[in-house]
């Protein structure tokens, strides 16, 4: 139901209709409608009008962020998190060389549609989450998967770079 | 939500069999249609064999485990979650058809169905003539 809906509708009522400028008072609904469409447009988006008054905090991004494990082998490092609801469609993974970042937005659910909210604990929106991973990885052998709302992502650690490597001498005295 | 699902949540006070894992929250969200509830609980890491659906005394209750977040083999570098066992009950009044309830569980949400029972559903009557 658009807000229009519950915009009295004024050519019904009968005190109004012995106005006699028909027009001005459509009009005026008119004003009246789009008024009222802006209003809760905004209301929608912002309800506490936070936006304007903390940006940072406000951010969807800042608003859900999912909790995350890192743990680790001598040859792996695992990141997971957990997204419920979501599946592999919502979400994107970027593996680099020290950080895995995950990022995505829950979309809206058909089977929603129709249905009048009671309570509503869950967070929704977009979110963006960079971890910090404990050594260096080999993106290239990256896996990510999901299980029961919760994504995994396996990162091989990177071989020590023989290169960039050197041993220092010590000198006797 | 006020009179057919209550949202009063109670404690529920029955013996903890899992043991040691911390009791955990989940976030629900309720909604309504002309013909019932649905009601989501966000439980990650639960699947169809680690959760319960109980009504007990006009009280539903909402149970989930999970072993989330410990891999075999790796050691733990950050840990912001851990294995809990999921808790939620709610009071359902007598309007809402218990048989009905249907549940299902994907990608760590539990989906609960809970048809309103025939007599709130909006019902014409009939007038007799004379």
């Amino acid at each position: 139901m658009s807000i229009r809906d519950l915009v009295p509708r004024m050519g019904r009522d009968k005190s109004l209709q012995r106005r006699p400028k028909r027009t001005s008072v459509s009009s005026l609904q008119e004003d009246m409608n789009r008024l009222f469409d802006e209003f809760f447009d905004t209301f929608d988006r912002d309800p506490f009008g936070l936006m304007a008054r903390e940006p940072s905090i406000a951010s969807l991004e800042a608003a859900y962020s999912p909790r995350v494990n890192v743990s680790e082998t001598d040859r792996d490092i695992t990141v997971s998190a957990e997204l419920p609801g979501m599946d592999e469609k919502d979400v994107t993974v970027e593996v680099g060389d020290d950080a895995v970042t995950i990022s995505g937005e829950k979309k809206d659910e058909q089977e929603k549609k129709g249905r009048n909210w009671h309570r509503v604990e869950h967070t929704y929106g977009s979110f963006r989450r960079v971890v910090p991973l404990p050594a260096a990885t080999d993106a290239g052998q990256a896996k990510a998967k999901f299980k029961k709302g919760v994504l995994t992502v396996t990162v091989s650690k990177r071989e020590p770079d023989q290169a960039t490597r050197k041993t220092i001498e010590i000198e006797a005295q | 939500m006020t009179d057919q699902v209550e949202k009063t949540e109670k404690e529920n006070r029955r013996d903890d069999e899992e043991g040691m894992l911390p009791s955990f929250r989940p976030a629900v969200d309720i909604y309504e249609n002309a013909d019932g509830y649905l009601l989501e609980a966000f439980m990650p890491g639960v699947d169809t064999d680690s959760v319960d659906v109980t009504v007990e005394d006009g009280v539903l209750y909402l149970e989930g485990r999970s072993a989330n977040g410990r891999h075999d083999g790796y050691t733990l570098v950050r840990e912001e979650y851990g294995p809990v066992k999921y808790r939620r009950a709610f009071d359902l009044s007598d309007r809402v058809n218990v048989e009905g309830i249907k549940a299902k569980v994907r990608d760590g949400v539990l989906r609960l169905l809970v048809p309103k029972g025939e007599q709130t559903k909006p019902r014409k009557v009939e007038i007799a003539s004379g």
